[in-house]
């Protein structure tokens, strides 16, 4: 059981930082990013990509794949998201929906369709494993959800502690004033867009060596981070947080105690029970729902 | 009929050619009449995407679970289920693919019910994870084969025609010609209009009696439906449905399609399918790039080129002159009209505002406001800027609901009712930016404003009845004398959004006249007109309430109120502070201490 909750909470890990994803996108654009999963994805590749062709350490594919991952969350903005925006919310949806496609297959013309092992942050190929409470805790368990914490924080500093970070919540709680007083809500924009697709890139690197890179599990992680989102409330970052690790230990209870062919028709039932019974989340507010 | 339509009506008999033509040519190629096949199958699933995403801008990214749903009906019936000797062949794929449609449908209707209580973003998600969830449950449910899906599904059978290879491409295109055809019905009718007014302002559509949420749970049912009825044929076309076949890419897939080619428009559909069809034959070499180019198109046609593909197609430039009215002369005496006079019971007046109280938060908006209209009486509403008219307005309308005390229309409570149903009473308003149909013309604009009187019922649409054509002609006949009686004629071939503003201001009020109301709401009409415009506007009014429209009005222009009306009624910081003749009110000095502010 307690090996299950650690299993679900270092898979929960994934979940929350793509449903921070998708809430700071959301902030910043007001559109949901339908392709948060696929970043994921990419970001576990690159990695991927640093450890077989640069013959580079895991660490060094982290750092790569988050900075690469801001760098594309900032072309994405830039060629996707802001053109489609000025053909209406609908257009914006469906773009990144072309986006699932284009980043699904994509990586498979690079990297085959089948997913790639990423290595173990420590001890290669074989994880370390502690024991605990009755329970195995591998190396890289811990490894996640510290590295989960730490992207929390620095997230925390950047949006709380500097007046950049401040500015780029100005311009997305109200753009219009953003710009009035001298911001550049557009870079704003892009910056956040930037922000949430290198914390995808980052977790997918986290997440890697446990689940394997690649293939199709994209619009899974997608639509697990938004329950999660759901689940805490769309427009609360703690919310976003905690509901992804829940989706996360949900899952992984279901498939330990009832099997893989449940978890997922169950979790994603919990959307639509969410949507129906509590759409603003356990701590968003009920304005954030319509209109 | 809209612009896209007309030109759907001038491509489709086109196309239907040019597949009859391609069907000749190809019968010889097994591989081009399976893509063919798959092409129609996909183009009745997506007409019905398009209808959703096009005409009444909801998204669904479930379509592929409806698919699968009709699928799955149809494998069940046809395979597990032993039927009596006596039942033929063809009669159990005929109920296979009625089940198929209907149960379909009621997903559809179920899922709209609970997805449009949700806008934009949640409705995209509620459907994805539908259509997750139901390529989930056909795993995970071993009656439905599991993970290998049902198998061995009988071909129909008609006599002795087995539907299979080239008589299959035929009876996948007429499924797909009858499906653009009750389309191509349903959207030149009543629930057309209703889905163009919602897609271009779903407020003002209510406010004209559009019930905006039922006519997009009719869209979201009309397209389960087609999904499901695609989906039927394809699962005993192909024999073998498995969960695979329909999971989430396929309706990404859908999606694409309805976007490639031009959302909104019959031909897009199929356009759309045809071409994901048909470069599916080479699909083997192209696995991957196929969809990495699809993607790539899909974004850069959402971004430059709204109308998709067949949007390249010319338009027929417009026809000079509105079309004549298919209807000899005005419809005055018409018995449909009888219909639209609400009679007001003796004792009741058409608006009473009883201790009417609107708080926002800690603001006290509108505090303790009542009054009664007399009939047929002009009354102004005047107050300097906030006093609280305009949420006054909002909450006769239903479209902000009064924190306390009732709103009584025609001697009917209406304080929680929905804004259409307080329209469908006999209640047009206009409002202080003029909310017209952008993208419509003056006189579709106008038409719409007469929905309160159309009675078409989806049906009698779907199929082109006579009640479909009498509807619209009733529509067409009151919009036609509601801008003759504004003297608007001429305009009624122009783009709204390309009226001048002055224009618009009386489009919108001869929107709010079309269907007759008891009771007319006019928010600051006068405001941004110039002089000219200011004596016609007077005169409009004037003639509206001798009419016997019982007028509300709503304007700062101070000549004109005490002009026109019979008597004034002024709000001050949310309260009541001075009722009656216009001369009174004018000498009231609260009144004028309320605009000039007191001497000290």
């Amino acid at each position: 059981m307690l090996q299950l909750v650690v299993a679900g909470l270092t898979v929960g890990s994934g979940y929350a930082l793509v449903a921070l994803g998708i809430h700071i996108i959301l902030r910043a654009t007001r559109t949901i990013n339908f392709a948060q999963g696929e970043f994921v994805i990419l970001g576990g590749l690159l990695a991927y990509g640093a450890v077989t062709w640069l013959h580079a350490n895991v660490w060094t594919g982290l750092a790569l794949a988050t900075l690469l991952g801001f760098g594309i969350g900032l072309a994405y903005e830039r060629f996707v998201l802001r053109p489609a925006a000025r053909a209406g919310e609908l257009a914006v949806t469906i773009a990144s929906v072309g986006t699932v496609y284009v980043l699904l297959y994509g990586h498979a013309l690079i990297w085959g369709s089948l997913p790639q092992p990423l290595p173990y942050f420590s001890g290669g190929a074989q994880d370390v494993k502690w024991r605990a409470f009755g329970a195995e805790i591998a190396a890289q368990q811990a490894w996640v959800l510290g590295l989960l914490l730490l992207a929390l924080a620095v997230l925390y500093l950047f949006f709380e502690r500097t007046t950049y970070g401040k500015a780029v919540r100005a311009a997305s709680n109200n753009p219009l004033g953003a710009r009035l007083i001298g911001i550049d809500v557009d870079r704003a924009r892009a910056v956040s867009v930037g922000i949430a697709i290198a914390l995808a890139a980052f977790g997918g690197t986290l997440i890697g060596p446990i689940t394997l890179v690649g293939g199709a599990a994209g619009i899974g992680i997608s639509i697990k981070g938004f329950v999660g989102a759901i689940l805490g409330g769309l427009d609360s970052p703690v919310g976003c947080t905690l509901g992804g690790l829940v989706v996360g230990v949900v899952e992984k209870l279901l498939e330990g105690q009832a099997g893989y062919g449940i978890s997922d028709p169950v979790v994603y039932s919990l959307l639509l029970v969410m949507l129906i019974v509590r759409p603003q989340g356990l701590f968003g507010s009920r304005r954030a729902v319509r209109d | 009929m809209n612009r896209d339509l007309r030109d759907d009506g001038r491509i489709l008999p086109f196309a239907a050619l040019l597949v009859v033509a391609f069907g000749i040519l190809a019968r010889g190629d097994a591989n081009l009449m399976q893509a063919g096949t798959f092409a129609a199958i996909d183009a009745v699933a997506a007409i019905g995407l398009g209808v959703l995403l096009g005409n009444v801008a909801q998204i669904s990214l479930g379509q592929a679970g409806f698919f699968g749903v009709g699928a799955y009906a149809l494998a069940y019936l046809t395979t597990a289920v032993t039927w009596p000797a006596s039942v033929p062949l063809w009669l159990q794929f005929v109920a296979g693919t009625a089940a198929g449609t209907l149960l379909a449908a009621l997903f559809g209707l179920v899922l709209g019910l609970i997805a449009l209580r949700f806008k934009g973003h949640y409705l995209a998600m509620a459907t994805l994870a539908f259509g997750l969830i139901a390529a989930g449950v056909f795993r995970a449910t071993a009656a439905l084969g599991g993970a290998s899906g049902i198998a061995n599904i009988p071909y129909a059978q008609f006599g002795a025609l087995s539907i299979s290879g080239v008589p299959a491409f035929w009876y996948a295109w007429g499924m797909a010609a009858v499906v653009a055809s009750l389309t191509f019905n349903l959207l030149r009718g009543r629930t057309g209009r209703a889905f163009e007014a919602i897609r271009n302002d779903e407020l003002a559509a209510e406010t004209i009696g559009v019930p905006t949420r039922r006519f997009k749970i009719v869209a979201f049912t009309y397209a389960g439906a087609l999904a499901g009825f695609a989906g039927s044929f394809y699962g005993s076309y192909l024999g073998l449905i498995e969960p695979g076949g329909v999971s989430v890419n396929f309706s990404i897939d859908l999606l694409l399609m309805v976007v490639l080619g031009g959302a909104g428009r019959i031909s897009g559909a199929i356009l759309g399918a045809t071409i994901v069809g048909l470069t599916n034959i080479y699909g083997h070499n192209l696995e991957n790039w196929r969809p990495v180019v699809y993607g790539i198109l899909v974004i850069a046609i959402v971004i430059a080129f709204p109308r998709g593909l067949i949007g390249i197609v010319p338009r027929r430039r417009d026809a000079k002159a509105a079309p004549a009215p298919d209807s000899p002369g005005p419809a005055a005496a018409s018995p449909a009209l009888a219909r639209l006079r609400v009679d007001l019971p003796a004792d009741a007046e058409w608006l009473v505002v009883e201790h009417a109280v609107k708080r926002f938060g800690g603001l006290v908006a509108v505090n303790d406001v009542g009054f009664a209209l007399e009939r047929g009486k002009l009354t102004s509403l005047i107050g300097p800027n906030g006093a609280g008219k305009t949420t006054l307005f909002n909450a006769i309308c239903g479209i902000g609901r009064v924190t306390s005390g009732r709103v009584l229309v025609a001697g009917r409570d209406v304080t929680a009712w929905q804004p259409h149903r307080i329209a469908a009473l006999g209640v047009g308003r206009s409002f202080q930016n003029a909310r017209l149909f952008g993208e419509m013309t003056v006189l579709e604009n106008v038409v719409a404003g007469a929905f309160r009187a159309e009675s078409a019922s989806f049906a009698s649409d779907l199929l082109a009845l006579p009640a479909s054509r009498r509807s619209g002609a009733l529509a067409g006949d009151l919009a036609r004398d509601a801008l003759a009686r504004l003297g608007l004629e001429a305009l009624s071939g122009a783009r709204a959004r390309d009226l001048a503003f002055g224009d618009r201001r009386r489009v919108e009020l001869a929107r709010a006249i079309a269907a007759r109301p008891g009771l007319l709401l006019v928010d600051e009409p006068a405001a941004g007109l110039n002089a000219s415009e200011r004596a016609r506007l007077r005169d409009d009014l004037l003639r509206l309430r001798d009419d016997g429209i019982t007028l509300l009005l709503i304007e700062h222009d101070m000549r004109l109120v005490m002009d026109v009306s019979d008597r004034v009624m002024v709000l001050k910081l949310g309260s009541l502070i001075a009722d009656g003749a216009p001369a009174r009110v004018r000498d009231d000095p609260q009144v004028i201490a309320a605009y000039l502010g007191t001497g000290v």
